[in-house]
């Protein structure tokens, strides 16, 4: 391949550019590969130093610091407090005084019982008094993991306070002086002494001499050490609207996502290792415990004894959820640049009517559309109705009688119907802004419309929408409502494996783990495998496709 | 296809009709019926909320409500509050077990799902009353479908799943009901379907194999688990089975589907559709005065012919486990009555549920019901649906693709199907691939772990299939030596039977009169399961 | 830009006006046109006919099962009646009602928090914040439910106390979905910013008295979305609700009453009655704050 030098490139036109850019990408895979090794080499290095870095720092601090400082290493705040900063001294105090008080009275056992996830379960006992047998509990494992993964979670955080706190003892000694100049200080003794250990044939007059002139430079230097007051608890409050302005506005967002995002993924990743179900729920009937890689050695690897296999099955639908994705993505991309087009071509009255009727139907709910489609296509529905008043014979379109391609193509129909009313939007937005002489230039060439079309529109959409193709393309590899309202998976599949859960022709990846979590014994564990590999999935998609797609995200050029 | 194994019924069930037609009637025990008692002791009387998951058939909310200010009124001082969720019997494990804590006091179920409950810790073990009672006033089948191990777990409200044939008298002639391939020649002839589900449901496909003498029989234990199989479907009367259901499934005029109303009025209209007695009403409302009813035909192999057989199964109430005493006795009673011969037949004038209960089973009216007739013809053939694991009836309704895929009478693909299908019986009775001996108890490691296979000490295979390992042991500690795999305990080496003490064992060091092998004396011990029984020996350094 | 997409005759794409020398085209483009307007007839019968069907069988009083015909031939109210009699329909209703009402309120206030920040402030950390919250958003959300859920009812927000739990769940998450907002706002001058600076106005007062009052767009379209989302959630709804008759948003307990074909049999035409009296009011919001979800929609797709 031709390699541009970046003026060649800059030359180029926008469409080119990406084209050029593709070609750059396949063949720079083996680059790539290699950048992310280099990466991960660089980032360890970079960790090591780090770490080192903060070590040292922690020592130094503590030899340097004042007694305040000293023991703000063991009662966290004591420093700010007596320095004056009582908001952030109070703070820190509390921090910890609740970090020991729960450790001392849950956190220590929540992880000293996360190695096993609980010992003793439950069990039935009679009661001959009543006639009746009633429960008796043991453990709970969900509670364990979960509390355990808190516990961690608050352990680090304390330790990064902590390290925080110690940072802040040597940002205030720093700003009001006091440890610049004790290391002044030290300095100058030391070098005093070595002044005398060097010099041991020195008069004592000589000595003090140069002691003197020692002594009288580092004071020198210690007066010009700089002493500024420190923020009180009210500059702090006040920054917080100001310079700080964006921990106030991103407090709420991020604990949201923190508690009901980050900790439940944590959870449900390790979920994927332990055999945690609805019949080994942790509490009520069997305790659960971890298994190691057995939940991965079913869903991924080909086992050919007795039946049908998990990998065959989950290979097919994934199989299915990449083509449903390819499918739904690009189908309503061009109808829908088509369905833009023509409403948008000269002549055409009525524009804004036709769009209204396409657009009102995204405010009808998807519930009810589906649902009622889901209901047309029914054996018994309108549309076989129609059918057999034609004189045709029912067809079974999303039943678990249906042919599976039947089916799917079914799916996909609708889909269309479904998607094509947003892309039909985007798309007259983006092609309103193709310049209108690049069209007079190819027709003054005597293109055609056709021609226009591949030659201008086509590559400019692609172009503008890259990214949005990409997450409209991991979207609907996790679309639940439509396949889920619509079909429901069906038609089951005829040969699956025990554990899939009535697993259908048309289920993607995620109604799979939905239907896997709502039926009888709720695998939660083979849920959370295949919630992992969908995110591997995803991953790897994205990360080859934001390497193909020009960046037109430059976040600046907006402002 | 759950929807179409689990059935709504407005009819008695062939397993009940085994017990009312037969001499054969064992009934749960050799005892007759015995009144139950429906009153619960003063101190438990007060006020209870309770929720009840039930039927959404029109009607059932109302008739279980009335029962139960019935069951209040017997009880004065007791108020029981319910509130009342319309949930299908069909789905009612799958939201229980999805959480056991936030599910329903009582629940209606199908059969099906009675051993992940019970594995689910779902359901209430019985007491002794109730346990007698049960098992004296219903019929076989019925006892069987609510029994795990050695407890009863659950209530048994009906007997009537089980499936016939609807066919159309103007195309299927008298004289050929009893032969499957007549019937079918009279469908090809007359261009209609013949419609049963054997392609998409191991519930009907089940039926060429009964129909050979096969068997599909589980055992589970205590806990709900699936510990043995009596399968006789990869046999050579399995693959006459086979070879039968081809001559349906490869026919032209063959549909999957057990949807009389549907079959009956499609375009290309069914002339023979097998199902059961919840559609009845609208097979009549189909075919009017044509519509025939009669037992499954006789299939022929090789010149001799075998007699269709078909499962029979229950709806079952289950009590939520609770930790309350009184509330648990409050709840066992009111299922207890619930499931009772007066509210048993109080359903059956009210929504046509065919009853477990033997007298009600026996009542002319309930005999006299017209869409009886054939079921309790089919009922000689039935098979009690017993337990079966859920996994069953994925893998076994693949024999019914199997057989049309195949070539007529390609022995070696359908008995590669069948091999198949035995594989994944065996994967269902061992789900890992290597279980192993181990050592459960409370011994000196954890305090308590005899329900915990995790924390169980497992031994190490040696040479010859012996197991060992070296535990150290303080006095009075108990154990047992079992086989588990990663989650579960398999089999259990029984106590002090099963143990072979060899001369140089540390005989005094133990106490095998008990269930359990008892430590007298501390010490190392080397811990043997040979194959035949378990060796204790002192370790040697 | 979406205002003329709706209200006027849009500039023309394909073509151009120096057209005209080209007399020749005028016949082909004549048939052209009209292929297109049969398309387009085509195209608004199979968009409206389904929810045209939905509500002539709302009117269907003579049966009320799945039927292979579309006109009824009885017709009344009873559907709607029974509706909100028989069923716990008018509870579902305010479920969600209250469910969109606190959610829009919530989630316009995290997703604004979210955007603004990343858009016009920079701190340290803020690229790793961004691309974290890319990574976490390719896990499948279905997997948190599971979790949530049991934590949700340990809270006591499940099954009838629905109402609080859903709320979390919807709003809690929504500040991964700042795309849209970040791009509006970064569209806005950074001048604007700097001058209020200058004349000694602090972050906050920037935000509030400068950037809000031009946000208006962006607030609306949020709020339309968020309030629009809980009226169509199916999973978690059902999930928290747990078969409680009380808990349920308008979806499940919709769905809940055609599970079963005996069901469908008895409740199909009340269903299509529970459909158009929730389409109803969502859709003539919509109709009158579509030009706002049509920039937000076109907005964010190029700004990916």
């Amino acid at each position: 391949m031709k390699k541009y030098s970046s003026l060649e490139y800059l030359r180029l036109t926008k469409i080119q550019r990406f084209f050029y850019k593709i070609a750059c990408f396949f063949v720079g895979i083996p680059q790539f590969f290699k950048k992310i090794g280099l990466a991960i080499v660089k980032f360890a290095k970079k960790f090591g130093i780090g770490v080192k870095d903060e070590f040292k720092d922690l020592v130094m601090t503590f030899v340097n610091g004042d007694y305040k400082t000293r023991i703000s290493y063991a009662i966290m705040g004591f420093g700010s407090f007596t320095r004056k900063q009582y908001g952030r001294g109070i703070l820190f105090f509390l921090f910890e005084a609740i970090f020991i008080v729960y450790m001392a009275l849950a956190g220590g056992y929540w992880i000293s019982m996360l190695p096993s996830l609980g010992k003793i379960g439950p069990h039935q006992e009679y009661d001959p008094i009543w006639d009746v047998w009633v429960p008796a509990y043991g453990d709970n494992s969900f509670k364990i993991l979960l509390y355990s993964v808190l516990t961690i979670f608050f352990i680090v955080a304390f330790i990064y306070t902590w390290r925080l706190n110690i940072k802040q003892n040597r940002i205030s000694e720093e700003i009001i002086g006091s440890m610049p100049k004790r290391c002044l200080e030290k300095e100058k003794k030391q070098k005093i002494v070595e002044l005398k250990k060097n010099n041991p044939d020195l008069s004592t007059e000589e000595l003090s001499q140069k002691t003197k002139e020692i002594e009288d430079e580092y004071n020198q230097k210690i007066e010009e050490v700089p002493s500024k007051p420190l923020k009180s608890t009210k500059d702090d409050v006040m920054s917080l609207i100001d310079n700080e302005f964006h921990k106030t506005l991103l407090a709420l967002p991020v604990t949201g996502i923190l508690i009901f995002t980050v900790m439940p993924i944590i959870f449900m990743i390790l979920v994927a290792f332990t055999n945690y179900s609805g019949q080994a729920n942790g509490y009520t009937n069997h305790l659960f415990h971890w298994v190691g890689m057995d939940n991965f050695n079913t869903v991924l690897v080909w086992s050919n004894s007795g039946g049908a296999s998990f990998s065959a099955t989950f290979g097919e639908v994934l199989a299915w959820t990449l083509m449903w994705a390819f499918f739904a993505t690009f189908s309503n991309y061009f109808l829908g640049m088509i369905v833009a087009m023509i409403i948008n071509k000269k002549g055409i009255k009525l524009k804004k009517w036709w769009r209204t009727v396409l657009v009102l139907t995204i405010a009808i709910p998807q519930f009810i559309s589906l649902l009622y489609v889901n209901k047309m296509f029914s054996y018994t529905g309108v549309i076989n109705g129609v059918i057999t008043n034609l004189g045709g014979t029912p067809v079974h379109f999303m039943d678990d009688y249906a042919e599976p391609w039947v089916s799917r193509l079914t799916v996909i129909l609708v889909n269309i119907w479904i998607g094509i009313p947003y892309l039909m939007l985007i798309a007259t937005g983006i092609l309103m802004n193709i310049p209108a002489d690049l069209y007079e230039s190819a027709q003054i060439d005597g293109a055609n419309v056709f021609q226009q079309y591949m030659k201008i529109t086509l590559p400019y959409m692609l172009f503008v929408t890259g990214p949005y193709l990409l997450t409209s393309f991991t979207g609907n590899m996790n679309n639940f409502n439509v396949i889920f309202l619509l079909t429901g998976g069906a038609p089951t599949m005829i040969n699956t494996p025990p554990n899939a859960a009535s697993v259908g022709s048309t289920d993607l990846l995620i109604t799979w783990l939905f239907k896997i979590t709502t039926t009888a014994g709720s695998k939660y564990y083979l849920a959370s495998v295949i919630g992992i590999l969908v995110f591997l999935v995803v991953a790897i998609i994205s990360i080859i496709v934001y390497n193909i797609i020009p960046s037109n995200k430059n976040e600046e050029d907006f402002q | 296809m759950k929807i179409k194994r689990i059935l709504m019924v407005s009819c008695l069930a062939s397993g009940l009709l085994l017990t009312a037609c037969g001499p054969k009637s064992s009934g749960g025990g050799s005892s007759g019926p015995i009144p139950i008692d429906p009153t619960v002791p003063e101190e438990a009387r007060g006020t209870y909320a309770i929720t009840m998951w039930g039927s959404e058939v029109e009607g059932v909310e109302e008739l279980f409500k009335e029962q139960i200010q019935d069951f209040c009124e017997l009880n004065p001082g007791l108020t029981i509050n319910v509130t009342y969720e319309a949930v299908s019997e069909k789905d009612s494990a799958a939201k229980v077990l999805a959480d056991v804590d936030a599910a329903a006091d009582l629940y209606c179920f199908a059969q099906d799902q009675f051993a992940d409950l019970v594995q689910g810790a779902a359901l209430s073990r019985l007491g002794k009353v109730a346990q007698d009672a049960i098992t004296a006033n219903n019929d076989a089948g019925s006892v069987a479908a609510v029994t795990s191990g050695d407890y009863l777990y659950a209530y048994p409200m009906t007997a009537d799943n089980g499936y016939f044939m609807y066919y159309d008298n103007t195309v299927v002639k008298a004289n050929h009901l009893n032969s499957l391939e007549d019937i079918l020649a009279d469908c090809v002839a007359a261009e209609r379907t013949f419609s049963m589900e054997t392609s998409t449901s191991a519930w009907y496909l089940a039926s060429f194999f009964f129909g050979t003498g096969c068997v599909s029989e589980w055992t589970t234990d205590d806990e709900g688990e699936f510990v043995a199989a009596n399968d006789t479907f990869n046999s050579p009367q399995g693959l006459i089975a086979m070879r039968g259901m081809q001559h349906l499934v490869k026919s032209e005029y063959y549909v999957s589907s057990s949807n009389a109303a549907e079959q009956f009025a499609a375009a290309r209209q069914a002339a023979v559709v097998v199902s059961g007695t919840w559609d009845y009403d609208k097979a009549v409302e189909a075919l009017g005065e044509k519509l025939g009813v009669a037992e499954l035909p006789s299939f022929t192999v090789d010149g001799q012919s075998y007699h269709l057989g078909s499962y029979s199964g229950n709806k079952l109430l289950g009590v939520k486990p609770t930790t309350d005493v009184k509330r648990a006795r409050v709840l066992s009673t009111l299922a207890l009555y619930l499931t009772s011969q007066d509210c048993q037949e109080e359903r059956f004038d009210a929504v046509s549920w065919g009853p477990s209960n033997k007298v009600v089973a026996q009542m002319d009216k309930v005999t006299a019901n017209p869409a009886l007739a054939a079921l309790l013809k089919q009922a000689q053939y039935a098979k009690p649906q017993g337990q079966i694991p859920g996994a069953w009836w994925d893998f076994a309704k693949v024999l019914g693709t199997v057989a049309a895929e195949a070539a007529q009478d390609d022995t070696a693909a359908l008995q590669a199907g069948l091999t198949s299908y035995a594989e994944s019986i065996d994967k269902v009775l061992h789900p890992t691939e290597q279980p192993v001996w181990a050592l459960v108890g409370n011994f000196s490691r954890d305090s308590n772990n005899w329900w915990n296979a995790a924390t169980a000490k497992r031994m190490t295979e040696g040479e010859s299939g012996k197991w060992s390992t070296t535990v150290a042991l303080a006095a009075d500690d108990e154990f047992k030596v079992c086989k588990i795999n990663s989650t579960t305990v398999l089999e259990w080496a029984y106590g002090a039977s099963a143990v072979d003490q060899t001369a140089s064992t540390a005989a005094a060091a133990f106490d095998l009169t008990g269930d359990n092998i008892k430590v007298l004396t501390a010490g190392s011990y080397l811990i043997v399961m040979t194959g035949t029984g378990v060796e204790l020996r002192s370790a040697i350094a | 830009m979406a205002e003329e997409l709706l209200n006027t005759n849009t500039p023309e794409v394909v073509e151009h006006k120096k057209d005209k020398r080209h007399m020749g085209l005028t016949a082909s483009r004549t048939i052209s046109n009209t292929v297109i307007y049969f398309i387009l007839v085509i195209m608004t019968v199979v968009w409206l006919v389904p929810f045209i069907f939905l509500v002539l069988q709302s009117f269907r009083v003579e049966s009320t099962g799945m039927v292979g015909y579309i006109i009824p031939e009885q017709w009344g109210f009873n559907n709607y009646v029974n509706l909100f009699t028989n069923t716990k329909f008018p509870k579902w209703f305010m479920n969600t009602f209250i469910i969109a009402l606190a959610t829009a309120a919530l989630q316009t206030i995290i997703v604004l928090c979210m955007s603004y920040t990343l858009s016009r402030l920079r701190f340290g950390g803020r690229k790793f914040l961004m691309n974290f919250m890319l990574v976490l958003g390719m896990f499948p959300g279905m997997l948190t439910m599971i979790i949530l859920y049991r934590v949700l009812a340990d809270l006591h927000m499940t099954q009838q106390n629905s109402i609080p739990g859903l709320i979390l769940v919807y709003a809690a998450s929504s500040g991964m979905g700042y795309y849209v907002s970040k791009g509006f706002f970064d569209t806005l001058p950074k001048s604007l910013d700097e001058a209020a600076r200058v004349d000694g106005a602090n972050r906050a007062q920037v935000l509030l008295k400068v950037i809000l009052p031009l946000s208006k767009p962006i607030v609306i379209y949020t709020l339309l979305t968020a309030f629009m989302g809980p009226w169509g959630d199916f999973a978690f709804a059902s999930y928290i609700a747990f078969n409680n008759s009380n808990g349920m948003n308008v979806a499940v307990g919709l769905n809940s009453l055609i599970s079963t074909p005996a069901s469908i049999g008895k409740n199909y035409t009340m269903f299509c009655a529970g459909g158009v009296v929730v389409a109803i009011p969502i859709t003539v919001l919509f109709l009158f704050l579509q030009k706002y979800y049509v920039e937000g929609v076109t907005g964010g797709a190029v700004k990916g």
